[in-house]
């Protein structure tokens, strides 16, 4: 379980097979489920998950201060000692002397009718064995060493900024030299200075004294700063473990992904897109907990529930696809036009792959190659060697264009990719006509539900409309429905904003992006466009004369 | 569509029925003399008679069967038949293409009215001969034009999109090429309608027509083979109306070839 232990020694603190129920009016929520992790001496674990997910629960029950309607499971060793079966009195000693909370900033926590000093003082007589003198003088250092003037320790709670009151929470919480300091939401309500300094501080105290760290928290920035190992939780369950750095670097589970898509902190140029809907309720458990919102699921996810394992040196993920599914792979392209006798190489060894639900950008000037790339991916063309494989299988001719679930391309020029003698409803259910995969009572119920999500009208009216009466951008959007009629699980866009003005092409962006959000496909898109690579890219592949090559985003500028 | 295309509809309309009821509207037969010879335009005969005394006004009515049925007939069968190897020539491409595109350089390359004379002459005369002998070279307008039409709707993504389902020849030509095929189709039927009336008239007046058909060229020639027809008055209705017939409705065909296209590039709901 744990990463560090055995060249470290014991860790610190070992939970095992937590769990933690709390007994409503009506029904039993289940905020922890079976959790197991370690901290060894002078590391900080970060734990990451949205609200609700049962974050806090875990920091409670390792203090012990879990209200009385929670009904705890599992153990909690400090030091070889079980937590959950000492008394009060001797749990006591634990709180604040060996474990102490820096808990969510607000002015509760603090007592209003007594001075800054009287509270930190209270807790010193309260935990240590030291005397009146020494706890005063004591009390003056924690102020300095947590950079307050000692001026601050006659003012009443209500006195101070957020930024100092957290400041006087984390002096409390060291009071009394605790081996292990847990953290909860430091910053949450802060502004951006003031976050900088608590975090700042969090560090420089921990280097000093050399204390073990639990950083409970929503926000990513803090957690990428102060934590070196990462946990991410998803309703009460673990979903991914390792490195900060690599966890942020590589999401290996989707929710990590989705939730690090969230963070502006992140994504400086990147529209912020959400996971869509909500963590269902904690009461019904089977099957893996992210089911209701992962877009590979299999029937299977249902009701198996995962286990967290290991995919790579020091990274575990709890999903029964083994994380983020690579749905597409393409290896050594190779494809050379022939004219009038001269050759023209296309593609020259191109590598790519697409991971489930991600946007890569395919990036270069014109010639390089990037169509004929995308038409050879999506099987239309043929390549003169190498392959490509789709959902593990090779892709070859139609036969994944012509497929639920498959591959669709949306073309460039939107006055082209539509015929325009058609009216809307016939343009849009051509793949239906075509193919004869779905009844055809149907279909017509599905075109509306395609218009529906390109955000056209979807009333009679505009399905017996001609095409040629649409403009640019309302084409593009019926081809976009005519491909998302087919449901596909990659979306190719050769380049479909590049004909359209500025604002139909930010529209067309947004509703492209929102789709996939919302439907959950992959995208590669291809754009010459350096603004909108940025805008949209989780990944970047940059094409010229042929060759492809996987940059950095951030580096592109 | 605008008031000359209404009046040459009309004139269209006029003698076709003209055609179909000739019976009825001519009092007097096509074949039979029915007053004296060379009468000059009068109550009883509205055009006269010819040099055997049979009502012109009768014959130029019999005329339009013979003449709608040779237009109509090569229409369809150069029309049609021309537009379908044209289809099949853009759609196809390669070598397909390649050898349908030289056999029509062939046949463009040969001369329209000897070619139609030797063919004439060599299928011997009959109605359904000279429709043969004219389709033989005018396929190629058509396909021609098809075939180009085809090649550029071909390259359009929508197309590429449709293959990319698997859509088959069927399905591409009832869905896009021929709605848009169509058009010019009909444009060049009707231009091939008139042409046919015309070279069929010519054959006639050459005497290599269906002598007994009795088609507008037929008249001509008999008009033109009476000795002194320029030195008399007789010219004035036994050559003119047959020329003056046959302008009418060529012309109108013509305008109504005209107005079509300008509709349609208009876009205007027509399918």
């Amino acid at each position: 379980m744990d990463m560090k232990g055995d060249f470290m020694g014991k860790p610190l603190l070992s939970v095992k097979n937590l769990s933690i129920e709390y007994e409503g009016a009506s029904e039993r929520t289940l905020a922890v489920d079976d959790v197991s992790f370690s901290l060894n001496r002078g590391e900080c674990l970060g734990i990451i998950g949205e609200s609700g997910s049962g974050k806090t629960s875990i920091a409670m029950a390792i203090m012990g201060i879990l209200p009385s309607s929670a009904h705890v499971k599992g153990s909690i060793m400090y030091d070889d000692v079980n937590i959950q079966c000492l008394s009060e009195g001797e749990r006591n000693m634990y709180r604040w002397g060996e474990i102490a909370v820096v808990f969510q900033n607000s002015l509760d926590v603090l007592n209003p009718v007594l001075t800054v000093h009287e509270q930190i003082y209270e807790c010193i007589i309260e935990h240590t064995s030291l005397y009146k003198g020494e706890a005063d003088r004591r009390v003056e250092n924690l102020l300095e060493l947590v950079g307050l003037d000692p001026q601050v320790s006659e003012h009443y709670p209500h006195h101070l900024s957020g930024g100092m009151r957290q400041k006087v929470l984390i002096a409390m919480a060291l009071s009394c030299n605790p081996k292990i300091l847990i953290v909860d939401e430091p910053t949450s309500s802060l502004d951006p200075w003031a976050k900088d300094e608590i975090i700042h501080l969090l560090k420089e105290l921990q280097r000093q004294n050399n204390f073990a760290m639990i950083v409970i928290s929503h926000e990513i920035h803090i957690i990428s700063q102060l934590a070196d190992r990462l946990q991410v939780m998803y309703s009460g369950c673990i979903m991914e473990r390792g490195y900060t750095e690599d966890i942020l670097q590589t999401p290996m589970h989707s929710y990590t992904r989705g939730f690090i898509n969230s963070s502006p902190y992140i994504n400086p140029y990147k529209d912020l897109w959400g996971i869509p809907s909500e963590a269902y309720s904690s009461s019904i458990r089977k099957g893996c907990p992210f089911y209701n919102r992962c877009y590979q699921r299999l029937e299977l996810c249902s009701e198996k529930k995962p286990e967290l394992s290991y995919v790579a040196t020091e990274r575990e993920i709890a999903c029964n696809r083994g994380g983020i599914i690579t749905i597409l792979e393409a290896q050594d392209i190779d494809k050379t036009y022939e004219f009038n006798g001269n050759e023209i190489l296309a593609c020259k060894g191109c590598n790519i792959h697409i991971r489930s639900g991600e946007t890569v950008v395919l990036m270069g000037e014109s010639g390089s190659g990037k169509t004929t790339l995308a038409t050879i991916i999506s099987g239309v063309l043929e390549a003169d060697s190498g392959q490509v494989q789709f959902l593990g299988k090779r892709v070859e001719g139609n036969n994944f264009t012509s497929q639920m679930g498959g591959i669709q391309i949306v073309f460039q020029d939107p006055f082209s990719s539509i015929n325009e003698f058609l009216t809307v409803e016939e343009a849009i259910v051509e793949p239906l006509t075509i193919t004869g995969i779905v009844e055809k009572d149907s279909r017509r119920h599905m075109v509306k539900l395609a218009l529906k999500d390109v955000q056209l009208p979807y009333d009679d009216g505009f399905l017996a409309r001609r095409c040629y009466t649409l403009s640019g951008g309302q084409r593009q959007r019926v081809a976009l429905a005519r491909s998302l009629i087919m449901q596909p699980k990659l979306l190719i866009a050769d380049e479909v904003c590049s004909m359209l003005d500025p604002s139909t092409q930010a529209n067309i962006l947004r509703l492209l992006k929102g789709l996939q959000n919302a439907k959950g496909f992959s995208m590669l898109y291809i754009t010459h466009d350096v603004a909108i690579a940025q805008k949209i890219a989780d990944r970047l592949y940059v094409m010229h004369e042929g060759s492809i090559s996987e940059e950095n985003l951030l580096d592109i500028r | 569509m605008s008031n000359l295309g209404k009046f040459a509809i009309v004139i269209i309309i006029v003698i076709i029925v003209l055609g179909i009821l000739s019976p009825l509207i001519s009092r007097h037969p096509h074949n039979l003399p029915s007053g004296s010879a060379l009468e000059s335009p009068s109550w009883e005969h509205w055009l006269g008679t010819d040099d055997l005394g049979i009502d012109i006004w009768a014959q130029i009515c019999h005329g339009a069967r013979a003449s709608t049925f040779v237009g109509a007939g090569t229409a369809l069968l150069a029309g049609v038949g021309g537009s379908i190897v044209g289809m099949l020539s853009g759609y196809l491409g390669g070598d397909s293409d390649r050898i349908i595109m030289r056999i029509s350089d062939m046949a463009m390359a040969l001369p329209d009215m000897p070619t139609t004379i030797i063919l004439g002459a060599f299928f011997g005369p009959s109605l359904k001969n000279i429709i043969i002998a004219i389709s033989l070279y005018s396929w190629v307008a058509p396909a021609r034009l098809v075939r180009s039409k085809v090649l550029a709707i071909k390259e359009e993504n929508y197309m590429k999109a449709a293959k990319s389902y698997g859509a088959n020849f069927w399905h591409m030509t009832k869905v896009h090429f021929l709605p848009q095929v169509l058009p010019l189709i009909a444009v060049s039927m009707i231009r091939l309608f008139s042409k046919a009336v015309v070279v069929e008239a010519g054959l006639s007046f050459l005497g290599l027509g269906d002598p007994t058909s009795k088609s507008w060229g037929v008249i001509l020639h008999h008009a033109i083979n009476f000795k002194g027809i320029y030195f008399t008055e007789y010219w004035k209705w036994w050559l003119v109306s047959p020329v003056f017939i046959m302008m009418s409705f060529t012309t109108s065909l013509a305008i109504i070839s005209r107005e079509l296209e300008r509709l349609w590039n208009g876009k205007i709901e027509w399918i």
